[in-house]
Formats: C-alpha cells, sequence, structure tokens
C-alpha cells in the first residue's frame, strides 16, 4: 500500500475543509486535503446565502468572481400569504456562486501549502493506541495509508469519519431539514432581496426561499421535515406556477437542531455539517463552519507546535468554538423550537403583531394588549422577549 | 428498505439519520451493508423519494 505521512489530513474539501486546512497551512503545518468528489464545488448542496462575517473570518474580500449579489434585506411571507419586510442588519448579505467560492477557497489553502488529492474517498481510519492517528483512503482504485498527527473530519452530513471514531454524529428526521432546490431562470425577483414563505401546505416544518443571483437567476428551494411528502414534490408544486425553467436540481439534509454533543476525540476534531454547526433557525452554515474550521485550524496547529493532540487538548476547540458561536447557536436554536411549536394560524397572528411593532423596541404595553387578545401567546413571548 | 438509483442524487441525507450505520456513499451511489432494520427514517429524509419498502415494487 502506498503511504503518506502529513500533520494535518482534512476529510472533506468545502467551506469547512478548505477551511480548516487553509489556517492550519498559514500557521506551517504539512497538510492534505481530501475531497471525495473529482471536482471541488460540486454538486452544489447549498441556497448559497451568506454573511459579510464569511469573509471577515476568511480574510479574503467579497470578490464579484463568486458573489453574484449583495442582500440589502429580505421578504417574508406567512401562511396566509401576509407579507412582512426586513432591511438590512441580521437579513444582510451576500448570494455565492458556490462551485466557484469553494474553488476558490481550496485554491488559497493550495496556494498556502495545503496538498489536495480529489476523487480520493476515505475508507477508514487508522488507530494507534486508542488514537487517531491518519485515515486509510482510496483514489482511483489503489489504497493509500495516510499516516497523521491529527485528523480534521470535515465530511457533511454522512460523515463516518467522526462516526468510526466513535462520535455520536447522527441526525434524526426531526433534526435534518430534507431540501430540494432548482436554480432557475426567469424568476421575476428583486436581485438584492431575499424571499421566504412559510406554512404547513408549502413546506411542512421547514420553509421555501427564493434567493436572487442576478439577471432573474434564482435558487429556488424547499426545505422540510415531514413524512407528508417530499422536499422534491413540494418544489414542484411551489414552482409550478413561477413561469421560470430550471438549469439545475441541488438536494440534501440540514441539521436545523443544533451542534453535535463532542467535536473532538484523541486525535480528531469534527467541523461543519458533520459537527451539525449550522444556524437552527435559518439553516445557514457557511458562516458558522468557517469561523468554527478556522478556529480548528489554528487549535491544529498549536497541538502540533506542542505535540499534543490528545483529546485533552483538542479539547481547547471546542471551548473556543462555543465561546465564540455557541451562544449564537443556542438563541438560534431557541427560535426553532419555539417555531416548530406554531401552527400556520398562529404563525399569521404572530407575524401581523411582529409587523406593527418596531423590532428594536417592542413596548410592553404592546405585548401585555398582545397577550390579553391572544393568551396562548403568553408563555412563547416570555420566552422569546 | 430500497434505494432507486435513478431517482438518487446522492446527497448522503439517508446516511445521517441510518441508527444502524448501515449506508455509505461511494462516489455517485448509495451502498447498503447488512443489518438494515427497515427502520425507513431514511424514506423521511431523502429529499426526492428515491427509497420505498421495497414492498411496492413494480
Amino acid at each position: 500500500m502506498e503511504k503518506m505521512k502529513y500533520d494535518v489530513v482534512v476529510v472533506g474539501g468545502r467551506v469547512g475543509g478548505s477551511t480548516a486546512s487553509l489556517f492550519a497551512s498559514k500557521n506551517g503545518l504539512d497538510v492534505l486535503m481530501v475531497e471525495k468528489n473529482q471536482e471541488i464545488g460540486t454538486p452544489v448542496q447549498c441556497a448559497e446565502a451568506t454573511s459579510s462575517s464569511t469573509f471577515k473570518t476568511l480574510e479574503m474580500k467579497p470578490s464579484p468572481k463568486y458573489v453574484c449579489t449583495e442582500i440589502k434585506g429580505a421578504d417574508v411571507y406567512s401562511p396566509d400569504g401576509n407579507h412582512g419586510h426586513l432591511e438590512g442588519g441580521y437579513a444582510e448579505g451576500f448570494i455565492l456562486e458556490r462551485k466557484v467560492f469553494d474553488k476558490q477557497l481550496a485554491i488559497e489553502s493550495a496556494k498556502a501549502g495545503t496538498d489536495i488529492m480529489v476523487k480520493t474517498t476515505v475508507k477508514n481510519p487508522i488507530h494507534k493506541n486508542g488514537k487517531i492517528s491518519g485515515v486509510v483512503a482510496e483514489h482511483m482504485g489503489h489504497a493509500i495509508e495516510i499516516e497523521a498527527d491529527l485528523v480534521i473530519a470535515a465530511d457533511g452530513i454522512e460523515s463516518q469519519v467522526a462516526k468510526m471514531a466513535g462520535l455520536n454524529t447522527h441526525q434524526t428526521p426531526k433534526s435534518l431539514c430534507s431540501c430540494a432546490q432548482y436554480e432557475m431562470v426567469g424568476v421575476e425577483c428583486d436581485p438584492n432581496y431575499l424571499q421566504f414563505y412559510f406554512g404547513e401546505k408549502i413546506a411542512p416544518g421547514g420553509y421555501v426561499w427564493i434567493f436572487p443571483k442576478g439577471d432573474n437567476i434564482a435558487n429556488v428551494g424547499v426545505g422540510v421535515r415531514s413524512d407528508t411528502g417530499t422536499a422534491y414534490s413540494f418544489l414542484k408544486k411551489f414552482t409550478a406556477n413561477l413561469n421560470a425553467t430550471p438549469v439545475e436540481l441541488n438536494m440534501g439534509g440540514v441539521p436545523v437542531y443544533g451542534p453535535v454533543d463532542k467535536t473532538y476525540a484523541d486525535g480528531l476534531m469534527v467541523v461543519g455539517d458533520a459537527a451539525g454547526q449550522v444556524e437552527p433557525f435559518t439553516g445557514g452554515g457557511i458562516h458558522v463552519t468557517a469561523h468554527c474550521a478556522r478556529i480548528a485550524g489554528e487549535v491544529a496547529a498549536e497541538a502540533i507546535e506542542k505535540g499534543n493532540t490528545s483529546r485533552n487538548f483538542l479539547k481547547k476547540y471546542e471551548k473556543l468554538w462555543k465561546k465564540e458561536v455557541g451562544q449564537d447557536l443556542k438563541q438560534s436554536l431557541k427560535y426553532r423550537k419555539i417555531m416548530d411549536r406554531l401552527s400556520d394560524e398562529e404563525m399569521n397572528i404572530l407575524a401581523k403583531f411582529l409587523k406593527e411593532q418596531d423590532l428594536e423596541s417592542i413596548s410592553k404595553m404592546s405585548v401585555l394588549g398582545f397577550v390579553r387578545d391572544y393568551p396562548q401567546f403568553l408563555k412563547l413571548l416570555k420566552e422569546i422577549l | 428498505m430500497k434505494i432507486s438509483e435513478e431517482q438518487c442524487g446522492y446527497c448522503g441525507a439517508c446516511i445521517a439519520v441510518c441508527p444502524q450505520n448501515v449506508l455509505e456513499l461511494s462516489g455517485m451511489k448509495i451502498i447498503t451493508h447488512s443489518g438494515c432494520e427497515n427502520c425507513m427514517l431514511c424514506r423521511v429524509v431523502c429529499p426526492v423519494g428515491a427509497i420505498n419498502n421495497g414492498k411496492n415494487e413494480v
């Protein structure tokens, strides 16, 4: 069997993998990143929206090479068709061309010194003295033994590496949002605003999105958590009257119930979708994953320098990402759980109330008035406010 | 449990929820290893309905 030796082997070459390997390489490590697909960036499994914090984390500019549109706000539709408009703030960001963005990120990582292997699948981790010390991978029918002091698993929701190391990264139909998306031509929409549609009939347990990519091209997608129909069937239904035509069909599962319990083991760190590092309320994961993966790359450098890749040392990775994004994820999960309890009718009532309020400064009087009219919301509003 | 290769988009959602961990994504194909207990969680999360219980096949 062919043998290789690196400080770190990163499994997966999308946002999590490229970011972790970029910062590990920048900090002087000898890094190999393996990607199972033959082309980095495809197939796309993403609605492609992200915030400016992603670029800040990555120390990259939002270049027109991979940014399609700049987002200034969002239009949100409750089940009864009522419409709320959000301007700026949380709704601001960018729509990426992930195929180009992911590849660019891999290029940046390669420029920093990362070796990359494509069309390479990890088969098994190598265990030595109870610790992960590399992986056995397969490339074009040949097995390769890659010895490494540290493994970073960025291998997505289908992550096997973390499971093989004994970590619980299992999702459930409740925690995993099943998504299908068309990239469509001929979607008449404002290029600077996202659209969200809620309702049991159009997207049970999730929502429909229209994310504009400019020139009336848009990602139109549906996320559901339900056994009443597939994401694809809801997508077909929603797009039937759009008078637009698809040029791409994407699909995938998004973990929307918060991070997994443990994101490290002896010789291993888990990042991105594999670790559930996604905002539960929106399902947005690019900025969270980039943030956590950068920390993983930096902690990897420290661990190798100190010659200590034990779980005791790598705990630092989890401590750091929890400190920096853990609170946001917790808050977002709280909103997700509240949202999950609402019926369409309750969503309509709540949306109507929130629309009449200045969200920055909801007055106590208005809340009291609302709860008097709709006492069923008392507990819920207590949790939100 | 049966996966339709024609419909499958090899996204891996089924693998993420498999309690027995018997599914594997190999290239553009999902492989089912032995040990499936037909809990059908995979069918619930499959975005395109490529999985059925294997009993309704024509």
